[in-house]
Order: C-alpha cells, then structure tokens, then sequence
C-alpha cells in the first residue's frame, strides 16, 4: 500500500431495498490534502463517506473496500470503528443545530469525545474542552462549555461540531455540507477556520457541497459526482477551467456570474435520475447534448486526461477539454 | 418562574371544580338516591323525610352552594348508606387499591419500557413484531375480558391462584397482571416511537461518527430524549393510581376504592361519589402539573423562553 | 409612476424575552424605502434577522406595517381580510422556498393552478381548460404531470407548478421569497431561466427575495442589500456587486464562493449576526465593522443618495468611494 495514500476508496458500492445509490466509486486521498466532492442531491457524495465509516443503516448493503493506512474500514469490527470514528477520521454535518445532542451541554459533548479518544476526564477534559473552543474561535469559552445547542448560534454550534471533530486529532475530517445551512458571512467564517485547521494541523480534508464556488476555494483537487459515481476528477484548477465532462461544463455553464454580462443560463434540461430508474449506461445520457448509442450500453470507464485528470465519458477529449466556461 | 406555577395551580383548581360540578349535576339528574336507598316500598312519607334530611328536596343549585361551602370548610359529607363521613370511608380502602396499583404501574414500566425500547432498537425483527403485537393486544383486549380469562384459567381450571377477594398476597397476583398488561403495552408501543423518533435525529449520527460505542449511544444520547415524550405517559399512569382499578377490583371483588365508586353510584350514595371523584381529579392534576414540572428538568429547550442566539 | 411603493415602513414585532420574560420589541423592518417599476425586478438580499422576508409581506399587503405606508399603483393597499384586498390578490402573488408546503396535498396540480380562475370569476369554465394549458406550457410542465398531486413531483416541477398557480390570475407583480434556495444547481438555472423568459413575455414586475446573491444579480434590475431592518446599499446590481460602498456589503459580496479567480479580497467579519432584539446603538453594523469610528457608534446613518444613483446609509461611504476611486 502506497505510503502516500491515507484514505484508499476502491469501487465502493451501496444499494438499499435492491436500488444502487452509489456504483462503484474509486477515490484516494493523500494526507493533509483537501479534497472536494460536489455534485447535486442523490449523487451519493454523502453516502460515500457515510458508507466508509460504516454509519448507514442496517439495510444498506455495502460492498468493495475502503483502507485507512493499513487498516480496512468495511466489515471491521464495531470496536475498531468506534476507534477510528473521531480519533482517525472524524465527520462533521449540515445543519449543526440538529447534529448536536438538544438536551445536553456542548462541554460535555465535546468531553465525551476526549474521554473517548485521549483518555482525559474531569478537569483535564474540561480544559482541554475549553482549549478547543478558543481554537475554533467561540468567544467566552469558558462559559460557553456549559450552554445548550439551542441556546447558540448556527455558526457557533457548526464550530462546536468542529471541535468535536478535532478532539480526537484526527487524520481526516469529512465536512459534509457543513455551512450549507449557514448565512454567507458566517459560511465564510467557519471555511476560513477549516481551512487555518487544516493548515495548523496538517490533517486531511474532503469537502462535501453542492456548491462549487465553495469547493473550489477550499480543495486543490475535486471530484465531481453523478448517479452515484464519480464523473470526473482533477485538480480545482484544471476542473474549474477546463472541465472535460458535459455535466461538469452544464454545471459551470448554469452557475448565474457576479461579474460580466449577463447571459442566459445554460440550464441542464430534465433532472436527476432517479436511484431505481438508474440507465443502463452512462447515467448522464438522457440529457446530455453529446450521447450517442454507444453511451447506453454501460457506464463508462475513467479516461485519463493528463497527469491529474480523470473523466468517465467516452466522448470526452481534448477538443471537449479545450472548451473554456464563460469567466 | 412564580407566575408559571401560579398559573399551572389556577389551571389545577379550576379543572377539579369543573369535575366535581360535573358530576354534581349529573348524579342528581340521573336518579333519585331516595329510592335507591330506600326500598321502593317503602311510605312515600319515610321518603320525602329522607329526601328533606339529606337536603334533596331544595333545588340543584342551593345544594351545590350548600356542597361547595361545606367543602370550603373541610366537610365533605356523609354517606347516605350508613352516615359515616364519607372521606373516612374512601380513605380506608385506599391502601387496598394501591396495593393493586403501585404494583401494576411497576409492572407497566418495568416490563413496557424496556420492550418498547427493544423493539425500536431492533426495529422489524422477529422480536419488535412480537412486542408490538403483545402489546396491541395488551391495551386493546378490554381488562374484563383480560381479568375474567385469566381467572378461567389460573383459579377455575389449573386451581393455582384465588379467583377474587383479598385473602392472601396470591389474591393480588391476577389482579395486578390484569391490571400491569394493558397499561405495559401501551407504554411498549409508546416508547417504542419516541425511541424510533429520537433514533432518527442527526445528532445520534453525530454520536456514532464521533466514535461513541453504539450501547453508549442509545444509553447516554437516545435515552434522554426519548425519556421526555414517555414521562407524559408514565404521569398520567401515576395520576391514575387511585382510580384507575375500578373494572378490575369489580372483576376480583377487591375492596378498593374502585369498587366502593362502582357501588356509590349505583346507590346514588352522593357524597361518597363526590368525594372519590374530588380525590381522583386532584391526583391527576397534581400528576399533570408534576410532569409539567419534570418537563422543563428533562429538556433545557423548555426552559428558555425566546432563543438567545437568533440563528 | 413605481408600480409598487414601500414609503418609510416599519413593522415591529414584541417578541419574548426568557423564560415568562416581559414582551421586548423587535423591529423587524425599519423605515424601509423602496420602489418596483412595472416590469422590473427588485432584488432584496441580506441574511437571516435582516428582515427581507418581513419586507416582502409587507409590500404584498400581508402584514399591516406598524408606520409608513405601502402604494399600490399608487394607492395605498386595503388592509387585509377586507374583500378590496381579497379582490386585490389577483394582481400580486407569492412564491416561496417550500412549494411542498405551499400547495395542497389532497388536489392535484391541475385542481390548484385554476383555483385562483374560480375564485376570481376570471374566464367562463370552458375558458379555464384552455388558460390551464397555456399556463402548463409557460411553465415547462406537461398535462399528465399536472393530474398529480404535489408529492408525486420532484422540487423543480413543484416549483414550476406553484408558479403557475401565481400566474393564473395574471397578476401585475411576483414577490419570490428564496424561490430557488431549495433546488439543486441546474434545476435552479432552469427556473430562474423560466422567470426572466416570463417577465420578458408578461412584463411582470418582481421583487427578488434571496440570500443568493448570484441569483439576485441575475435576475434584477435594481437591488437592495439589508441589515437589521434596514436597507444599507441600493442601486445597480452590476454596479453594487463590483464594488459595494457599505462595509456590510463589501463583507457580502466577498463572502461569495465563486469558481475561478476572486474578485474582491475575501473580507471574513467577526462575531454573529446580531439577534434584532438587542439592536446596537448608532449603525447596527458598528460592532462587527472594521471601519467604525466614533460617530458610527452613536449616530444612526441615513441612507443618502449618490451622484451615481446608488443609496448607502454610512457615515464613512464618501471617504470610501474616493479611496477606490
């Protein structure tokens, strides 16, 4: 196993009550590197990394294999997970109001994740609680160890989630849609944190948003999802001006500019699949201006595009690549 | 934190008068207690004097003035039966109805609480599918029929167990299954949604991708929420110790307070009625007010009143 | 003449302090001034607390406004519950987020979208069948979709049908309150695509209510940014998001994640919103405003108008524009 790899994903699959929501996603992630995953509802960006830590639903039915440094991650047994949870990966959420336990304190919740992980009780925990809190930049700490989620802001009940995440000090931090229901200035608050964490503690990132500005700012490499696969792959940079998959470039296209003359959106005509109504091939070709037949037959495999870039489409080639989004 | 509880008692009193008006009201239109305590035969003149003794023959509303007034003094009137007072004779059964209840409510929550929770934790299993269905059985089955089954079975044909009365501790035992069973599968099924409602909040998953084992998670982060919709029930249990046996102490000929209602009545016994119904009431509302209480212990959401952070 | 005036209003809630805690006011909007021409878009953007939404019920006539005063072609708006009003609703409609919530579950599409025909007496009934159809073909939506009921649709096709329910009664003015904040990207463009296609064909003015501001700058013709009850910048879109003058606003716009190279320096501000109970004293913004200076903290800004045009309530807004300029 690569040295270089800290998380190794290998054609993950998830179906529940026989419908495929994720089929065959392959994905690595170095560490300290941010990573972005973004993709619109039902794409299985969340599911992804929910299926990694083993916390869907019994029913899910989950196969291929997923490997943390030289440990596998499906199929372990519980204990190994409850380590790993927190004290090498940690998750945090959207909508951190609800992601917060109502009826106790958020010192407490913090500290169950220090007992947890780095065995401090007590005073320790509770300092250390306090540590964090400063960390992620909620003023009084102190006296905010003993408030209740309800009592707190989203921003500032998002940053208890972050402390959370860090108490274990993990390797990774899975970020799933976390300022997504966050105003815009304090949605800029909590990603300038993350990302100063990032830098301060040298652990890895995957960003999980339907939002591609925010994904873009944050991760040097992104991976775009569709139907439950990932379409394309590349570094922020090459995939924000020179997309190579038609999704990818309709989702550019139909995002309105700040700047510049107003154009017509492009819009994607029809919608997302539905998860039993997958096609048979390619999962974009309903809607997609480039289909022909030979799109139908089954889902294509991964091109590469240059050193660091990878599409699944089969009519994906250079002069696709060459196409540049309106600025 | 005052004007809350002042409220609350204001709210309290005003629903154990409206009650005992009640039923005021519709013990004296429903038939005449001079007949039923006197023989029909009995001279017409033998009862207009009992009606004029016990105050029958002024019109409702003067004796309700006369009741309420004497209730303000403590006086709550006398049996018509054997003219004891008539709170002396509902207090001397009490602790054979608790007997029945107290035992009954362990029951109900010792067995109903951990069934419900096990059916929302191992949800459509083998074992959730049998709870629920014991337990709809258990509150659907009406507790005669329960009581009378049970009887048919353990005192008529195995001879185990007494089939009523209160001779020995044996007595109890079917009368308090009766009694546990319904109220165990009501609760069974009640904190089996809190429960399933609760597991799936986020913050469970939050719990679980922090790395907190799963028995700890249920213990120390599903429980606590759940708890707070299941202490309604359990109130309302607590609030129905007194009363809530009547169907089954008539089953089991079991002297309590139940029983002494269900005779009371048919005797038009008034103040006996009025005295137990005031008892009843007052313990609910008392139950009611003491679950309200426990609500704002049990979930700090309630006890702020507009939020501090506004979003 | 604006099709629609807001002129100074003000509405005030008495929200609850604590726990049985005495009534405290909050002003939820705050001698708001604005103006929709016939045609045109007003986009209204700001976060949560700003009192966007409040503004926008209130220039729809939901709400009474506590001073000042609503027009309506330059009539003032009948208070509501009266029948002036209930007759007045066919001229101006609402979409909101929630389209699930904004429909009935038990009717189907088509039942909901001609309800506003029957209840206006617009059309005979044969005439319905027909405006049905055409308001199914202005809104992308197919006849078969519109026999089912709204859970059997996805977020987009509700969205649309909603908006056909708004247009049946041809009303004169559209107030969208986050219309698309729900929806994934493409479907987003697809809607918002339909909305100025739908302007253009109607000439319906809009007032745009979001907390996206590419959206807003997409879709309008004049924008207001609020703060706290007030409005804090207003002009030009193209103008006002290239280079916003109030400090707020300049914290907005650079707190846009866009794809691509940044065009303001990302402004990170400090500290929460701040809960409109417990408004500061002088500009509400002083507290989290790296610029405050004295006068901010005890003088209310008024919002003045530029040369250019563009209104901005800030003490130091003229120092500002000659720095950049």
């Amino acid at each position: 196993m690569p040295s270089d790899r800290l998380v190794s994903i290998r054609d993950l699959r998830v179906s529940f009550d026989g419908h495929a929501a994720l089929r065959g996603v392959d994905l690595d992630v170095a560490p300290g590197e941010a990573v972005g995953l973004v993709g619109e509802s039902g794409c299985g960006k969340s599911v992804t990394w929910l299926a990694a830590l083993g916390l869907l639903p019994a029913k899910a039915r989950v196969s291929g294999s997923v490997t943390l440094g030289d440990e596998a991650l499906l199929g372990a047994p519980a204990a190994t997970l409850d380590r790993i949870r927190g004290g090498r990966i940690a998750m945090i959420f959207q909508d951190p109001a609800s992601a917060l336990n109502p009826v106790q304190r958020v010192g407490r919740q913090v500290a169950e994740a220090l007992r947890l992980h780095r065995g401090m009780d007590g005073a320790a925990a509770r300092a250390e609680a306090r540590r964090l809190f400063d960390l992620v930049g909620i003023p009084d700490a102190g006296r905010r160890l003993d408030a209740f989620p309800h009592e707190m802001s989203g921003g500032q009940n998002q940053r208890v989630m972050i402390a959370m995440a860090l108490a274990g000090q993990p390797e990774l931090l899975i970020a799933d849609e976390p300022t997504t229901a966050l105003d815009a200035t304090i949605q800029a608050q909590i990603l300038d944190l993350l990302r100063r964490l990032q830098a301060e503690t040298g652990m890895a990132l995957v960003l999980i948003s339907h939002d591609l500005g925010v994904v873009a700012e944050m991760c040097g490499r992104v991976g775009v999802m569709y139907g439950g696969r990932i379409i394309e792959e590349a570094s922020a940079a090459t995939l924000f001006e020179a997309p190579a998959h038609p999704y990818t470039q309709g989702l550019l296209a139909a995002l309105p500019d700040m700047a510049g003359p107003r154009r017509r959106l492009a819009a994607i005509a029809g919608g997302v699949p539905e998860p039993w109504n997958f096609p048979q091939g390619c999962a974009f070709a309903p809607r997609c201006p480039n289909a022909t037949g030979a799109c139908d037959v089954a889902p294509p495999e991964h091109r590469r595009f240059g050193e660091d870039h990878r599409v699944a489409c089969l009519h994906a080639d250079a002069a696709h690549a060459s196409v540049t989004v309106p600025a | 934190m005052m004007r809350f509880l002042g409220l609350r008692l204001g709210r309290a009193l005003l629903t154990i008068v409206l009650v005992v008006t009640f039923a005021f009201v519709v013990l004296r239109l429903s038939g005449d207690p001079a007949m039923m305590i006197m023989s029909p035969e009995a001279p017409a003149e033998a009862i207009a004097a009992f009606r004029k003794a016990w105050g029958l023959d002024q019109p409702v509303w003067v004796q309700y003035l006369h009741y309420f007034g004497a209730i303000l003094q403590g006086e709550l009137g006398q049996s018509m039966r054997d003219g004891r007072p008539a709170i002396l004779l509902v207090v001397e059964r009490i602790p054979a109805t608790l007997a029945l209840t107290i035992p009954a409510l362990i029951l109900k929550v010792g067995l109903g609480i951990p069934a419900g929770i096990h059916a929302a934790l191992h949800r459509n299993s083998l074992t959730d599918r049998l709870v629920m269905a014991g337990a709809v059985a258990g509150f659907t089955v009406p507790s005669f029929v329960l009581g009378l089954l049970l009887v048919l079975l353990f005192a008529v044909q195995l001879g185990w167990l007494p089939s009523g009365g209160q001779e020995s501790w044996r007595s109890a035992i079917l009368p308090v299954i009766t009694l546990g069973l319904g109220g165990a599968g009501i609760l069974a099924r009640f904190t089996r949604s809190a429960m399933l409602e609760v597991l799936g909040q986020p913050y469970i998953r939050t719990a679980s991708a922090t790395g907190v084992p799963w028995r700890r998670v249920v213990r120390g982060h599903a429980l606590p929420n759940a708890a707070i919709p299941t202490v309604t029930i359990v109130g309302f249990m607590i609030g129905s110790l007194i009363a809530g046996a009547v169907v089954v102490e008539s089953v089991f000929s079991w002297p309590g307070v139940g029983r002494l209602l269900v005779v009371a009545v048919a005797n038009r016994d008034l103040a006996v009625v009025q005295c137990i119904l005031l008892l009843v009431a007052s313990t609910m509302v008392t139950s009611n007010l003491i679950v309200d209480l426990l609500y704002g212990v049990l979930d700090p959401r309630l006890r702020a009143g507009g939020a501090a952070g506004a979003h | 003449m604006p099709l629609l005036s807001l002129e100074g209003v003000s509405r005030v809630y008495s929200a609850r302090r604590g726990f049985l805690g005495r009534g405290v006011p909050v002003r939820a909007v705050d001698h708001v001034s604005l103006a929709v021409a016939p045609g045109q878009t007003l986009g209204i953007v700001g976060e949560s607390g700003c009192g966007k939404s409040t503004t926008g019920r209130l220039a729809l006539g939901l709400e009474l406004p506590d001073s000042g005063e609503v027009r309506f072609r330059g009539a003032p708006l009948p208070p509501p519950g009266t029948a002036a009003w209930r007759a007045q609703r066919a001229q101006m409609q609402l979409v909101y987020q929630d389209p699930l919530g904004a429909m009935d579950r038990r009717l189907t599409i088509a039942a909901q979208i001609v309800e506003p025909l029957a209840i206006h007496g617009i059309g005979s009934p044969a005439e319905r069948g027909d405006r049905l159809a055409a308001l199914l073909r202005d809104v992308g939506l197919r006849m078969d979709q519109a026999e089912r009921h709204p859970h059997e649709l996805s977020g987009g096709q509700r969205q649309r049908a909603v908006l056909a329910r708004a247009l049946a009664s041809d009303p004169a003015l559209l107030v969208c309150d986050e219309p698309v904040s729900a929806l994934d990207v493409s479907i987003q463009a697809q809607i918002v695509n339909m909305l100025t296609d739908l302007q253009a064909a109607r000439g319906i003015a809009m007032i745009f209510i979001s907390h996206d501001l590419k959206v807003v700058r997409q879709v309008s013709h004049e924008v207001a940014v609020m703060y706290l009850g007030r409005v804090v910048e207003q002009g030009d879109p193209d103008a006002i998001f290239a280079d916003p003058l109030h400090p707020y606003a300049r914290a907005l716009v650079s707190a846009i994640p866009v794809p691509g190279p940044r065009r303001l320096p990302r402004i990170v501000l400090t500290g929460d919103p701040p809960n409109p109970a417990d408004r500061p004293t002088g500009c509400a913004f002083h507290p989290r405003c790296a610029l405050a200076t004295a006068v901010c903290r005890n003088e209310d800004p008024a919002l003045v108008v530029r040369g250019d045009g563009r209104r901005v309530a800030c003490h130091r807004a003229d120092e500002l524009a000659r720095a950049a300029a």
